[in-house]
């Protein structure tokens, strides 16, 4: 027999070789599964969840700028060429795709509330915005919390950590499954989500109208000057009793805080002011001059801002057949009270003379008037009657000849209508008299002359008053008017 | 029976076993010390990760509180969050559910009522309460009660928050911070390193 052996055998040095890169490629493969998975939460799931409602509030502004076509020009507002749907008074959006990462949003408005004063309508949106998500269909690695299910389809079960804030929905949408497609519990079912997996948020925003004479006794874009230098603006409620000239100076009184809200806001660098303001002054980069110590609220030069142009609004109805212009004293009783939607209209063509506007019976009384020409005349407002006067022209006239029963400003209100070829237009008021009034004139320059009482609020191109005049901005004004825009009242996220 | 014997048959003498043993120790010793360091390196960087995570989640949490908040208010510790939110949805116990308790789960309409700053949109009577707080490891929320665990962390998370208010709004800062399990001996400067910082202004014109 013969033995033979083997020199050279090596094969232990090969598999220690083997052994250790086994070993260390086990590391590297644990290392890169967590750091694939952290950076899969932390970077994704958590930038999808933020761009989510990025696009949930886009679509709030898609929606929130169709609200505001509502007061600048409603027969463009929600239309069928730009994808909405309408059913009553609630609209519905199409799907808007958009950004690198296909992000869409869905919109929904109705009207929900209609102020009952005057009309305007309040709108609620609601915005749901969706993004993919992008990377691995994983949940998130909260070994540090373990008090329930890291994932569940029913949303009302959901565990903790990321998947209760963020609810990703892997394959099923889990809001419509457990609440329905609307939120509400109808119509729930389980439906499977594309792309597949993705993030949802909602929200809900209010868009409250504006009105003309909206928190402010002065408002010009223009030139201002103003007032006497014994003259002062504040304000009161009328619909907490009477004006009281002493709780301005009496912070102690529950009325106090409505009495310095007679603010003037000027979008123009050179304001002029003299008198008290209890208020707050507003200028667009501008220094007030002269007795700005005298503001007792807040002097902010950084406000600019825009006055809406005006015209009538469309919902009036078609005007009386008599009278058509008042070029001899004139008492009318209009044939139904109105509402403030809905008024009593007449269109006239001159006025040079008095009209006196009777209530009907004892109910309170909506009367709209159209003047296509200059105003020069006089009105008497009875008590119960609230006027909307339009006025194409410009306005010379006596405060006295400016008679408001009723004693509350907003029960006669002048919108004068900016001339289409953009020439001026003037308001002149002139002394005796006092005046119980509110004034809407973006295109016009208003004086008031002699040291008039003044409840009541102007807004116009330009201001100059040079009387000691005690002016009351009324707070009740607030809702009182034809909407001019809207702005987002509140904000609520349906984190369900 | 003839045997063969090979010539030149050799086999390794003492001193080489001992020398390759020796070398054979040192390099397993080096190996299976990389590997630890690799591990505790793993680990630390998982566990920041991990703790990073967190930091975000207690900054998302907050500031969507925030942005749907009517009120948030810090404590001087700025440790402590408060923040009023509106009842969006009608919750068991709310009193449309005690008179209907199929309501419970429904969204609310909002109402609308005049305040001497103005009108002021409602959801429902009554507001929910959200505290954010620091318990032990722990970072709450707890509304109306019920808590939740937003993030839970050895390595100490702080968050420092702090409430600013303007004259119709507020906005509220959070920085975020955690001690890594492994400093290099400056812990402040460690814990400086971690910050994660968050503004988030109220979407709601502030109440109170």
């Amino acid at each position: 027999m013969k033995v033979s052996f083997i020199r050279n055998e090596r094969g232990n040095v090969l598999l220690c070789a083997v052994c250790t890169i086994f070993v260390v490629s086990l590391i590297a493969a644990n290392v890169l599964l967590n750091c694939t998975a952290r950076y899969n939460q932390a970077s994704n799931q958590v930038r999808s969840w933020n761009e989510a409602l990025y696009a949930a509030e886009s679509g709030a502004d898609i929606a929130y700028n169709e609200v505001r076509k509502i007061a600048s020009n409603p027969a463009t507002a929600f239309s069928a060429a730009n994808g909405w749907t309408t059913s009553g008074t609630t609209y519905t959006s199409g799907t808007t795709t958009f950004g690198t990462n296909g992000l869409r949003t869905n919109e929904t408005v109705d009207l929900f509330y209609s102020d009952p004063t005057s009309g305007n309508a309040w709108y609620r949106i609601r915005s749901k915005g969706t993004s993919p998500l992008q990377g691995l269909k994983r949940t998130g690695m909260d070994d540090r919390l373990s008090n329930g299910n890291r994932f569940a389809a029913n949303g009302a079960t959901r565990g903790d950590g990321d998947t209760l804030l963020r609810k990703i929905d892997f394959k099923y949408d889990h809001f419509t499954a457990t609440y329905g497609p609307t939120g509400d519990g109808t119509n729930k079912a389980i439906v499977a989500v594309s792309p597949a997996p993705q993030l949802s948020r909602r929200i809900e925003l209010i868009a409250s109208p504006i009105t003309p004479f909206d928190d402010v006794a002065i408002k010009v874009t223009g030139n201002f000057y103003g007032l006497g230098s014994a003259a002062y603006i504040d304000s009161y409620r009328s619909s907490a009793g009477p004006y009281d000239p002493t709780v301005k100076t009496k912070p102690s009184d529950p009325r106090y805080v409505d009495s310095q809200s007679g603010s003037v806001q000027i979008d123009n660098a050179t304001a002029t002011i003299m008198g008290d303001i209890y208020g707050n002054l507003y200028t667009n980069g501008g220094t007030a001059t002269k007795k700005t110590l005298n503001v007792h609220g807040t002097i902010d030069n950084n406000v600019p801002f825009t006055l809406d142009s005006f015209s009538i609004p469309t919902y009036l109805p078609a005007p009386q057949a008599s009278p058509s212009n008042v070029n001899a004293n004139t008492t009318i009783t209009p044939p139904a009270a109105g509402t403030a939607r809905a008024p009593t209209m007449y269109l006239l063509t001159s006025f040079t003379k008095q009209l006196t506007i009777n209530q009907n019976g004892s109910s309170q009384t909506y009367v709209a008037i159209h003047l296509t020409s200059d105003f020069t005349g006089a009105i008497d407002v009875k008590p119960g009657v609230h006027v909307q006067f339009f006025i194409d022209g410009n306005v010379d006239v006596k405060a006295r000849d400016l008679i408001n029963e009723t004693g509350y400003a907003g029960n006669l209100q002048f919108y004068s209508i900016p001339p289409a070829d953009g020439s001026s237009q003037h308001i002149n008021i002139n002394s005796p008299g006092d005046l119980v009034a509110t004034f809407y004139a973006p295109g016009a320059d208003f004086t008031m002359n002699g040291n008039p009482d003044v409840i009541g609020a102007v807004i116009a191109k330009s201001f100059y008053g040079n009387g000691n005049t005690s002016w009351h901005y009324d707070r009740s004004l607030d809702s009182l008017g034809d909407v001019t825009d809207y702005r987002i009242a509140s904000y609520v996220e349906d984190i369900r | 029976m003839k045997l063969t014997h090979h010539s030149h048959q050799s086999g390794f003498t003492l001193a080489e076993i001992l020398t390759a043993m020796a070398i054979a120790v040192v390099i397993f010793a080096a190996i299976i010390t990389a590997s630890l360091a690799m591990q505790k390196t793993f680990n630390a960087v998982d566990n920041y990760f991990a703790t990073h995570i967190q930091q975000i989640r207690i900054i998302d949490y907050l500031n969507r509180d925030v942005k749907r908040a009517l009120i948030c208010t810090t404590s001087a510790d700025q440790q402590t969050v408060t923040l009023t939110i509106p009842k969006y949805i009608i919750q068991s116990g709310d009193a449309e559910a005690v008179s209907n308790p199929s309501l419970v789960g429904a969204m609310r309409t909002p109402t609308i009522s005049t305040t001497t700053s103005g009108f002021q949109v409602n959801y429902g009577t009554t507001t929910s309460t959200v505290v954010y707080s620091i318990n032990g490891a722990s970072i709450l929320r707890t509304e109306d009660g019920v808590v939740t665990t937003v993030a839970s962390s050895t390595d100490s998370l702080v968050p420092k928050d702090s409430d600013t208010e303007l004259t119709n709004t507020e906005y509220s800062t959070m920085a975020v911070t955690f001690l890594p399990i492994f400093t290099s001996g400056n812990a402040a400067d460690e814990r400086t390193g971690t910050t994660v910082f968050s503004l988030a202004y109220l979407r709601n014109k502030r109440r109170g």
